[in-house]
């Protein structure tokens, strides 16, 4: 392949793509950032004026709500993925250890089965089982446990539970990629060597998936500070979060400008964790090409 | 592989690992279940235990014209989307694969990013810009904002496919004295088929089921699906929205399996 170096023609099917990707995302973004220093819309009104007042706003938060509202969506997302990692890590542990070829295609669909349904569709689904009404409180109430629903739904601890749904699954499918990957007989021979089974996954398999754990904590975060649909339907008047925030200020503020600004903050945080995911994959892969 | 497991009559640490994961199988799949429950329960209000059996909610969503429009949009409109994101993905894939191009590496990052970014802000950026740009909140804005999300996916199954294969099945063919142009339609194209069909796959889904990236592109009475039940939901909490799921979850079910009968299989038996 003396030719490598060069572009090939085939090199012109990228045109189509490139051109989708700069109309509808390059250009969009810097669109946001554009109107996030903008008074107004420059384009219909003459007298837009450049101006960091929309950031100020954010910043010195005198209506008292902004910097609570992202507080709010760093702790649920926060939650969310501390809860994830600890449900999810012994469902991976399971699928990466399993003998069975069946057994093992079986628990990959029950993980992929709630990803292909909507997230409206899954927190309809929560609401149903958490309201005071609901699954939960209905059969308490009926065995005689409790005499009054348990606020379940319209706070925190409902949005929390359907986000830890509804992203448990990024996290066990990471988890299981990396856990795959480390060798079973470095646990046995911990184990050989004297060490009891809780002490040889301690000592032994928990160090070596560390990197798996980083990347899905990281990616269900991402996806979890991002969320709208569930905190708004699940956490009631009680939880508000950065999206929802944004939606506010398009929907019935229609402060374009304001939510461009709110959008950019958001963008800030996630190229953070972004980023630091990117290099754990690509430290991760490189552990691979070595082995 | 492994050596066989000193197996114990009762062993309490197994016990409680399998009692753990079996647990969190429950955790996944009962909502799933609970939804088809509810969607046959024909209490004017979400209650529980259910008392019987009945279509009325089925029947209601089929009747009102509001879901029934909804609907045909949804549908429609990932219809489109499968198309040009099959398109538009598998051409950069081979691209990217084939094309030697410079910066391979961070080309392929930049067209996987918008599965990395807020969803939510892809929908408030694209708004942004077509409110500068003065068009409004056409249907074939909501399509390529669609598209956009769903093109990674292609890309990313097509990729896939084209790395497993032998190049040298292409080179044979240029070797026999196949043209640049026969080699690819005659041995390229069929064998990325299976990758580029799974990625039109997860596209459909990815637009029949998105909500962050249309909520804020979509005009009154030309709402998609699920921003139609979202909206419902704030308000009325009935069998409805069950049957409207179950109908969702359904349709997605029957495209995978309809496209793995028709192409997906048929790909595989030409290989």
């Amino acid at each position: 392949m003396a030719v490598a170096t060069r572009p090939s023609p085939i090199a012109w099917l990228l045109a189509p793509a490139a051109l989708v990707f700069v109309l509808f995302f390059v250009l969009p973004f810097g669109v946001m950032a554009v109107m996030s220093v903008y008074s107004s819309n420059p384009v219909t009104n003459p007298n837009a004026i450049l101006t960091t007042r929309y950031y100020e706003r954010f910043a010195l938060d005198t209506a008292g709500i902004f910097h609570d509202a992202l507080w709010a969506t760093l702790r649920i997302g926060f939650i969310t993925t501390v809860v994830s990692l600890l449900i999810g890590y012994p469902l991976a542990h399971w699928m990466a250890r399993m003998q069975s070829r069946l057994g093992h295609a079986l628990v990959l669909m029950a993980v992929i089965a709630p990803m292909l349904t909507g997230i409206v569709v899954r927190t309809f689904a929560w609401m149903t089982i958490l309201q005071d009404k609901g699954v939960i409180n209905t059969l308490l109430i009926d065995w005689g446990v409790i005499s009054k629903p348990l606020p379940l739904m319209y706070n925190e601890f409902g949005t929390v539970v359907a986000l830890v749904h509804i992203y448990v699954p990024f996290m066990v499918l990471t988890l299981t990629g990396v856990i795959g990957r480390i060798d079973e007989r470095l646990e046995q021979a911990a184990r050989n060597l004297g060490a009891g089974r809780l002490r040889a996954f301690v000592e032994v398999t928990l160090p070596l998936s560390l990197p798996g754990i980083l990347a899905g904590s990281l990616l269900v975060f991402a996806l979890s500070i991002s969320a709208y649909v569930t905190p708004s339907l699940m956490g009631g008047t009680d939880v508000l979060t950065l999206p929802m925030l944004i939606a506010q200020q398009v929907g019935t503020s229609f402060n374009p400008n304001f939510a461009a600004a709110l959008g950019v903050i958001l963008l800030a945080v996630s190229l953070v964790i972004v980023v630091a995911y990117n290099r754990i994959l690509a430290r991760l892969s490189g552990e691979q090409g070595l082995a | 592989m492994s050596a066989p497991r000193n197996r114990q009559p009762f062993d309490i640490g197994r016990a409680a690992y399998l009692a753990v994961n079996g647990l969190m199988l429950f955790f996944l799949l009962v909502p799933i279940a609970i939804v088809l429950v509810f969607a046959l329960n024909p209490t004017p209000y979400i209650s529980f235990p259910p008392v019987g059996v009945s279509l009325r909610w089925f029947q209601k969503f089929f009747a009102g014209a509001d879901f029934m429009n909804a609907l045909t949009l949804s549908l429609w409109v990932a219809a489109c989307v499968l198309v040009l994101s099959v398109l538009i993905g598998g051409a950069c894939a081979l691209a990217l694969a084939r094309g030697h191009l410079p910066g391979r590496a961070f080309l392929t990052a930049f067209f996987m990013s918008p599965l990395m970014l807020p969803a939510i802000l892809t929908g408030l950026a694209l708004f942004q810009a077509y409110l500068l740009a003065g068009i409004g909140r056409p249907v074939w804005g909501l399509i390529m904002a669609h598209t956009l999300v769903a093109v990674p996916y292609v890309i990313r199954t097509t990729l896939a496919v084209l790395h497993n294969f032998d190049r040298r099945i292409e080179e044979a063919a240029a070797v026999l004295g196949a043209g640049p142009v026969r080699v690819f339609f005659e041995v390229t194209l069929p064998l990325i088929r299976p990758g580029v069909f799974a990625g039109g796959v997860f596209a459909f889904i990815v637009s029949f089921d998105q909500f962050p990236v249309s909520l804020f592109l979509v005009v009154p009475k030309g709402e998609t699906l699920p921003v139609v039940l979202f909206n419902y939901m704030k308000f009325d909490l009935d069998g409805a929205i069950a049957a409207a799921s179950m109908v969702s979850i359904l349709l997605a079910l029957s495209v995978v399996l309809v496209l793995e009968r028709l192409i997906g299989l048929k790909a595989y038996v030409k290989l």
